[in-house]
């Protein structure tokens, strides 16, 4: 019926996180119940030097069950390969690490930044949600959604409700979501701070471990005149449980040089030669975030604006700019530039490194993600829309990442070299819709 | 400190909000594909996963709403 | 609807009929007098709307039906550009009467609420009903009524 899409369903490619509101709109051309109004993409996405590269698959389907209910399906597959900075620092000789599984080495040669490359994995992901109206001016929506990989499962359902004020000018909606998810990391989840061993030896690994999540957003929309919408959102978000990434680790340095500390794997038996330790990140993290966008046509172009401000208890503060203008080229076809700007600074446990010889903090993470980074995508979207309602596009965008680390935690050596695993990467996308 | 005060003013701007709007026939436009918020669905899932693998916070944008305001 | 409470809550539960208003004045440009005598449906739609879509084939159905008994059905188009109607009614023809509104000055008369909205007279021009939307769900209740204001 109506072309808003007044539906949470949780983002058909959310693993590790339930994301609020992403399915596909009504259409306006021939939508007639009883349709399935289809959408397929693929992507890819590739960081450079050798670092992550990422296929995903998605289809989400839609079926109209007549005055406004709707059933949404999703199903996602991405493959993911590559290698990816495990948190220890670059160093003046090489360096070797005992992998995750704890029955491997990898080595990173002197003056690089260390990776981790044993990643290789697949993860499905699927979603379900319902909508319908309650009254008049109320519709609901109940959705649930799963997602499995190697050494993760995530199970979610959300709700939320919508209600039209001011003859429709004026949306409100609220919605819940919350869900459980399952760690099993290969080898083990460590023990926090715990030292990295030799080759067969885990005892600084224990098993599994779960978290769960609740998230809460509250929503407005407002029509602001003919050719401009404007909304704003507030989200809530709690977890608990295992928040560490058990695969990270950070390096222990002398507290003059700032070089790591060596080590000698124990005789006979392969092992870190320098002394790491695995990340430990509280476990409890409390997010909110404000959202705010708006649309507006200009003759048949569309602008579109957005300004998100995010802030946690882990300190990290956060400011996400976007800017999107759709151009028609001619009745059927446009192209859409599109710009992204994100800044954040560190969570409070971040640390570039560990100090040898100092007590271990309660929590330590030397997770690139976690750091003051900026980040800018620079994008352009080209689609096409066939007389029979059948649309098609494509999208390149570009990716750059750069960090910092606070100048109080570099030390001695460290100042010559690279700090930050700056990222450049591209993202590559084909959708086509359909109806059938 | 900062979240309550943008709510504040983000509620303080909004609540003008009764003498805006369109007339129900009036939303020509606003019913358009390209005007709503979640028009582009997949690709906003896709990209809010991959932002999610490689910044510390993540979505926050939601539903519901605009469009032809129909039944 | 025994008790004014009662239909209160019909009312809120239902959602798509509304209270009558006795003071709608239909506009000088569509005179209903010379339809006196019929039972006459002036639906507002708009090539934007998809419940209108979905409504126009059964309105057509209603006009073959029940034309000969004494239906009048004249749906006014709302869109700010012909050309947007006219798109619409070469996918889907409109076999009752059109009249074009696209300054509103109609719909803003008849305090059109929500698209699309349709107004039911009577025999003697009374105003019988007004419905906001369009569900399939109530076709055979929409049906209904026109059967016995026919009568």
């Amino acid at each position: 019926m109506t072309n808003r899409d007044t539906r949470i369903g949780s983002a058909i490619a959310a693993a590790t996180c339930s994301l609020l509101g992403a399915t596909i709109p009504s259409r306006t051309s021939a939508e007639e119940a009883g349709r399935w109004d289809i959408e397929t993409a693929l992507l890819y996405y590739a960081e450079g030097d050798d670092r992550v590269q990422d296929a995903s698959a998605v289809i989400a389907a839609k079926r109209d069950f007549e005055d406004e209910r709707y059933l949404d399906l999703g199903l996602t597959v991405d493959t993911l390969t590559g290698a990816s900075p495990s948190g220890a620092i670059a160093s003046g000789v090489a360096q070797t690490f005992t992998s995750p599984s704890g029955n491997a080495v990898y080595t990173t040669p002197a003056g690089e930044i260390p990776l981790d490359d044993t990643f290789l994995d697949t993860r499905v992901a699927l979603n379900v949600g319902w909508t319908q109206p309650l009254a008049r001016l109320y519709t609901i929506t109940a959705g649930v959604d799963f997602s499995t990989e190697y050494d993760y499962t995530h199970a979610g359902v959300n709700v939320g409700i919508t209600r039209d004020f001011n003859l429709r000018n004026t949306t409100l909606s609220a919605a819940v979501a919350y869900s459980q998810d399952d760690i099993d990391p290969v080898g083990g989840a460590p023990i926090g701070l715990a030292p990295m061993l030799d080759v067969g030896d885990s005892s600084n690994k224990r098993g599994k471990d779960s978290k769960d999540v609740l998230d809460l957003l509250v929503g407005i929309v407002q029509v602001i005149d003919r050719s401009t919408l404007l909304r704003v959102n507030y989200s809530y978000s709690d977890s608990s449980g295992y928040l560490t990434d058990p695969y990270k680790i950070l390096s222990v340095v002398d507290p003059v040089t700032g070089d790591t500390v060596a080590r000698m794997p124990a005789p006979g038996a392969d092992g870190p030669t320098g002394l790491y330790r695995y990340e430990s990140r509280p476990d409890s993290r409390r997010k909110q975030s404000l959202f705010a966008e708006m649309r507006r046509d200009f003759s048949g172009s569309v602008l579109g604006l957005s300004y998100r401000f995010a802030t946690d208890d882990w300190s990290i503060d956060s400011h996400t700019l976007e800017a999107r203008l759709r151009w028609p080229l001619g009745e059927w076809s446009y192209i859409e530039p599109h710009v992204r700007y994100y800044t954040q600074s560190a969570a409070e446990f971040y640390r570039h490194s560990l100090v040898d010889g100092e007590p271990l903090p309660e929590f330590a993470s030397a997770d690139a993600r976690l750091a003051d980074l900026e980040g800018v995508t620079v994008g352009l979207k080209y689609g096409q829309t066939t007389a029979s309602g059948n649309a098609w596009s494509a999208r390149v965008e570009l990716y750059q990442q750069s960090g910092s680390v606070p100048g109080g935690q570099i030390i001695g050596n460290q100042t010559g070299r690279e700090l930050f695993p700056d990222l450049d990467a591209v993202i590559v996308q084909v959708s086509y819709r359909f109806g059938l | 400190m900062r979240m309550p005060l943008l709510i504040l003013l983000s509620v303080t701007a909004l609540t003008g909000c009764s003498s805006l709007g369109v007339q129900p026939w009036e939303r020509e436009v606003l019913a358009r594909d390209d005007m709503q918020f979640d028009g582009a669905a997949v690709e906003a899932a896709l990209d809010d996963h991959i932002y999610f693998s490689k910044e510390a916070s993540s979505g926050g944008r939601g539903f519901g709403g605009g469009g032809c305001g129909c039944n | 609807m025994k008790t004014p409470a009662g239909a209160l809550v019909l009312l809120w539960l239902s959602g798509w009929g509304l209270p009558l208003q006795a003071d709608v004045v239909p506009a000088p440009d569509l005179d209903l007098a010379q339809y006196r005598g019929h039972v006459v449906v002036v639906d507002f739609w708009a090539s934007w709307c998809t419940p209108c879509r979905r409504s126009i084939p059964w309105l057509n159905r209603m006009h073959a039906k029940y034309r000969d008994d004494g239906l009048v059905i004249i749906g006014v188009n709302v869109d700010r550009s012909r050309q947007d109607a006219e798109r619409f009614l070469r996918e889907l023809p409109i076999e009752f009467r059109i009249v074009y509104d696209s300054d509103g000055e109609l719909a803003t008369q008849y305090r059109v609420e929500g698209m699309p909205s349709s107004y039911v007279f009577d025999r003697n021009g009374e105003l019988a009903a007004r419905h906001l939307g369009f569900q399939n769900a109530k076709r055979s209740e929409y049906e209904a009524l026109f059967e016995s204001l026919l009568k």
